[in-house]
């Protein structure tokens, strides 16, 4: 278990924009992707030395753009300059409209043993208005593709908090999910950067705004629901069946070093933090063979911040933070090192401690940050 | 120089009216500065100056000018500024004068200031020289316009000069006016000295800097003065004229406009409107100066972290010494400690020194609600004079209760004069007079108007002047002028946040309407302060009565979303901003209100 590194793959391709995201993934640019994956596989040659291999993520944009003949190409390096052992978790993040069951059997067999399937919702009006190009029968459709060609570890998005809508379409969707008896679900709750096109419909009254008050409601109702359902709630934005818990993730929650490959992709690797350049094209350029890459920005974190992160995200995990993991590893003392801001998030209600470990109480997952910016260390230049 | 070819002049006109921008032609024409150093409004200094787009403060400048006639002029140019706000600085560099230019814009015509200024300028016996300006304009009207200027103003349409102060078209017709129209200076340059101080502004280096006028005698550099009313003396460690730089000369004669640096320390020591002569065989009679400006509006001004009170110590001094219209004393309050109440000229005069407080200081500031000057008998019969709304005494101990009232006057479009009676009467005004401006009307808004009412300073504090220009769809003009105090029954109106009452916006209103004014603060509060982790009420009280209520529920969803592809440090940075933001807040108790929430609610119509 030494040496363990997760790996990031970042696949910028969709086949349109969707009216809420600003992640980087670009619309229309599918011819690039031959060059792309071209330039993926000398960034991972360039930056890949024999570590040890825990899990593999293909995230995007649409990983699913990319034909089985791309995804092997890519994995084969990957199998070729990392030290993988068998149980590696390898996950594709797929979009519903655009597998199927052919598709999906070869990917499986090329060793992509974990499926994500971004279904966001179960409510065709609801998809709509976010602008996902599938509908809710092309949802079930991949859902079923996907048992067929073996996947036995499947996670489904989900997204809440959509203006104007009541909390009972929000449980019918719910509902509709937990029918698939995916093994893992991720729910997160619509957050609109402020030129995205759904802001802009709200901006200008066709929408309605988002209502927290009702995001909160949905969260505590999925909640108490997926609980009844037996998925064990293990992050803020999580549920999985026992044993299912998403690996790859829980490197980013503990703070464990990963290597992001792919446009804007970061990685955390020796307490520094890179990210690759935001533009497809200075990507593809830039990792050339011959040519010189390297990372756009790389940002040492110091000791204080790598504390104060390693309690933010450790805070996300449901089960909190282990105080003698956390002493183990940092050699830092939380209930004292913190002790005014624990008593007072106690008093808050947001956090609750036990002899062992911290973590937030209900209220505390839905105040999350109220409790996060305490831990942060001052700044310097203020 | 021959006296006879100095001409003192100043610029006068309702702001934005093209002041400035004359000023910068003038310069440009006579060879004052090269073309390419002009920027736009130059003589706007001021970072205020040049961003607002108005002038604050008087600016004295010297240029040389070869008229047709072949003689080479003096011309000693004021501009000054248009808001209402700062009229004082008018009247006073109009004593420094034989000539003011009065420009008026042809798209706009005769407004609220240009009368104001117009009839100081009349009472003081200076020869006007009316301008239609911005004839280049697609939208000026100058036939209608002159035949305002002739009908109210009484000046022949052939005698005003039409220019562009933007293109210089009409500039040089203008300046050969100004030679031939304003008289010379007349004083004696063998009398005892007698110099008027009409501005000053505060030099690390020289002391004071006193912007003169000298009537008769003359000065130089390291002559023994003496302030008649003050009786300071000093000695003149530099003296010489704006040009617009400060440039040294030998001597100052009788009917020459310049500066003497006096190496005094303050302003206070060295008042506008005194009069300067030698220390020995001084002149006899003081010439007639102007009362000081007198501050008429009232505000706390408080560090937002109470350990930047010696640093907002420190910028109030430094700011007086370059500003004699603006008062500060110390004062505490319960909840923002320790801080100062401020007198300003106007609510303009109030905004620009807390942005050069905060800008040229680096410091962060609550403001108070304006408040004007109360002067209140006591049934004890002491009297006492409350400038802060929470010094107001209980009503059962109050005899008699007096406060400012202003004449004002609007100038508008007959169309619009029901929408602004009604709203001076909403602000407890009282009607005295209509007067119609010119032949012509404007179409379909009719003929223009000039009304005059009487109201208490109290009522146009707030939005009064906004909503004067939303009412009139943005035609219409104000100007108001100290009328002296009246009897008035006013209460005063409390806000509590979280059962905490906040003294800083306590304000003084009429009973009748407490309830109204009561429900916007509160309402705005709401909407202003941002969802905290309880419930918080918001009260506003009389006494212990409630009159209005709003509470802000309490937060229940704040938490960061999926991080993608590891980007911890996004996430990171946004907590940061969040922590960040906290330290800008002002801590209520345990409520957290933001600065802005202080002048959001200040900014509410009474
Ligand atoms: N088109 C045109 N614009 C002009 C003319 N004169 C001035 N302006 C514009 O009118 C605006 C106000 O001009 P200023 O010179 O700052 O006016 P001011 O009278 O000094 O204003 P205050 O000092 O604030 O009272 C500016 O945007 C000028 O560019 C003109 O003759 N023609
Ligand atoms: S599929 Fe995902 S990455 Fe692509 S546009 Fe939609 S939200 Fe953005
Ligand atoms: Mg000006």
């Amino acid at each position: 278990m030494t040496n363990e590194i997760a790996l990031y793959i970042h696949v910028p391709f969709c086949r349109s924009r969707c009216n809420y995201c600003s992640f980087v993934s670009f619309a229309g640019r599918e011819a690039d992707i031959p060059a792309y994956v071209n330039a993926l596989e000398k960034e991972l040659t360039e930056r890949v030395k024999g570590e040890n291999l825990s899990s593999i993520f293909l995230g995007g944009g649409t990983p699913s753009l990319l034909s089985s003949d791309q995804l092997s190409r890519i994995l084969t390096t990957t199998q070729k300059l990392f030290n993988m052992s068998k149980t590696v978790e390898v996950t594709l993040e797929a979009n519903p409209g655009t597998v199927d069951e052919p598709y999906l059997t070869a990917v499986r067999q090329l060793g992509v043993n974990r499926l994500s399937l971004g279904v966001q919702s179960m409510d065709n009006e609801t998809l709509m208005l976010l602008g996902r190009t599938h509908s809710t029968a092309q949802a079930s459709q991949a859902v079923q593709f996907a048992r067929n060609s073996g996947f036995t570890n499947l996670s489904l998005d989900l997204m809440y908090g959509i203006p104007g809508q009541s909390l009972a379409t929000w449980q019918d969707i719910l509902k509709k999910a937990v029918q698939f008896e995916p093994e893992h679900l991720s729910l997160y709750p619509l957050s609109l950067e402020d030129d995205v096109p759904l802001n802009s419909a709200i901006r200008r009254g066709e929408t309605p705004p988002i209502d927290p008050d009702q995001t909160a409601e949905q969260y505590e109702t999925a909640e108490d629901y997926l609980a009844s359902e037996d998925y064990v709630h293990y992050e803020i934005s999580n549920w999985a069946r026992e044993g299912f818990q998403c690996r790859h993730n829980m490197v980013y929650w503990q703070c464990l070093p990963y290597l992001g490959v792919g446009v804007a992709a970061h990685s955390y690797i020796d307490g520094h933090r890179q990210a690759n350049t935001h533009y497809l094209d200075e990507y593809i350029r830039m990792f050339q063979p011959g040519a010189l890459c390297h990372p756009e920005t790389d940002e040492e974190i110091k000791p204080e911040t790598q504390l104060a992160e390693a309690i933010i995200m450790g805070l996300r995990l449901n089960c909190g933070i282990e105080f003698a993991d956390f002493k183990d590893r940092f050699g830092v003392d939380l209930t004292s090192r913190y002790g005014q801001e624990i008593e007072e998030l106690t008093q808050l209600g947001l956090i609750e401690t036990s002899d062992q470990s911290i973590r937030l109480t209900r209220r505390g997952r839905l105040l999350g940050n109220e409790v996060f910016w305490r831990f942060l260390p001052e700044c310097e230049d203020s | 120089m021959d006296q006879s070819l100095t001409r003192n002049f100043c610029i006068i006109a309702h702001i934005d009216h093209g002041k400035s921008t004359l000023a910068d032609r003038l310069i440009e024409m006579t060879g004052g500065m090269r073309g390419d150093d002009i920027r736009e409004q130059v003589l706007d200094s001021m970072d205020l100056e040049r961003e607002r787009g108005i002038t604050i403060k008087a600016k004295a400048i010297r240029l040389g000018y070869e008229a047709v006639d072949g003689s080479i002029y003096r011309l000693n140019l004021i501009d000054t500024p248009g808001h209402v706000d700062f009229s004082y600085e008018v009247s006073r560099t109009l004593a420094a004068c034989e000539g003011a230019v009065l420009v008026i814009d042809a798209t706009q015509g005769i407004q609220a200031q240009t009368l104001a200024h117009i009839y100081v300028a009349m009472e003081r016996d200076l020869e006007i020289i009316p301008v239609l300006n911005k004839i280049d304009l697609p939208g000026a009207e100058p036939d209608r316009v002159l035949d305002e200027i002739e009908s109210v103003l009484g000046y022949d349409p052939q005698t005003v000069v039409s220019i562009s102060a933007k293109t210089g078209e009409g500039v040089p017709e203008l300046v050969e006016a100004i030679v031939r129209c304003v008289p010379a200076p007349k004083g004696d340059v063998q009398l005892p000295l007698r110099a008027l101080i009409f501005d000053s502004h505060y030099d690390p280096y020289k002391g004071v800097m006193a912007y003169i006028r000298v009537v008769d005698g003359h000065i130089f550099k390291g002559s023994n003065l003496r302030l008649m009313a003050q009786k300071t003396e000093f000695e003149v460690l530099d003296t010489g004229c704006f040009i617009p730089e400060p440039s040294s000369l030998n001597q100052l004669l009788a009917g020459d406009v310049g500066y003497i640096a006096t190496g005094l320390k303050s302003i206070g020591d060295c008042q506008v409107g005194d009069t300067v002569t030698t220390a020995s065989k001084g002149a006899k009679q003081v010439l007639e100066g102007y009362r000081p400006a007198k501050p008429m509006v009232f505000a706390g001004i408080y560090p937002t972290e109470p350990g930047e009170y010696d640093g907002l110590r420190s910028a109030t001094e430094k700011l007086s010494l370059n500003d004699a219209s603006f008062s500060y004393e110390p004062e505490s309050s319960p909840l923002l400690g320790f801080g100062f109440r401020c007198g300003f000229l106007g609510l303009l005069h109030l905004d620009i020194v807390r942005e050069r407080l905060e800008r040229e200081f680096a410091l962060s500031l609550i403001v108070t609600a304006p408040s004007v000057r109360y002067m209140i008998t006591k049934t004890s019969g002491q009297t006492v004079i409350v400038t802060n709304p929470t010094d107001l005494p209980m009503p059962t101990v109050i005899e008699k209760l007096e406060e400012p009232w202003v004449s004002i006057s609007v100038v508008t479009p007959s169309k619009f004069i029901g929408p602004l009676m009604e709203l001076v009467m909403e602000n407890e005004g009282i009607y005295k007079h209509t007067e119609y401006l010119g032949q012509q009307s404007l179409g379909e808004l009719g003929q223009r108007v000039k009304l005059e009412y009487d109201m208490p300073l109290r009522s146009i504090l707030t939005t009064f002047y906004d909503q004067v220009k939303s009412r009139s769809q943005g035609y219409a003009s104000l100007d108001y002028e100290l009328q002296g105090y009246r009897e008035s029954r006013l209460v005063k109106l409390d806000i509590m946040v979280n059962e905490l009452l906040v003294d800083a916006f306590s304000r003084v209103v009429t009973p009748n309407k407490a309830h109204d004014v009561g429900k916007a603060m509160v309402n705005k509060l709401k909407e202003v302060i941002p969802r905290q982790l309880f419930k918080i009420p918001i009260q506003a009280a009389i006494g212990s009565k409630i009159v209005a209520r709003a509470d802000i529920p309490a937060k229940r969803k704040d938490v960061l979303a999926k991080c993608y592809g590891g980007d911890v440090t996004r996430k990171r940075k946004l907590l940061e901003k969040q922590k960040e933001g906290k330290k800008k807040m002002k801590q209520i108790g345990s409520v957290e209100v933001p600065k802005e929430a202080f002048m959001d609610v200040v900014k509410l119509s009474s």
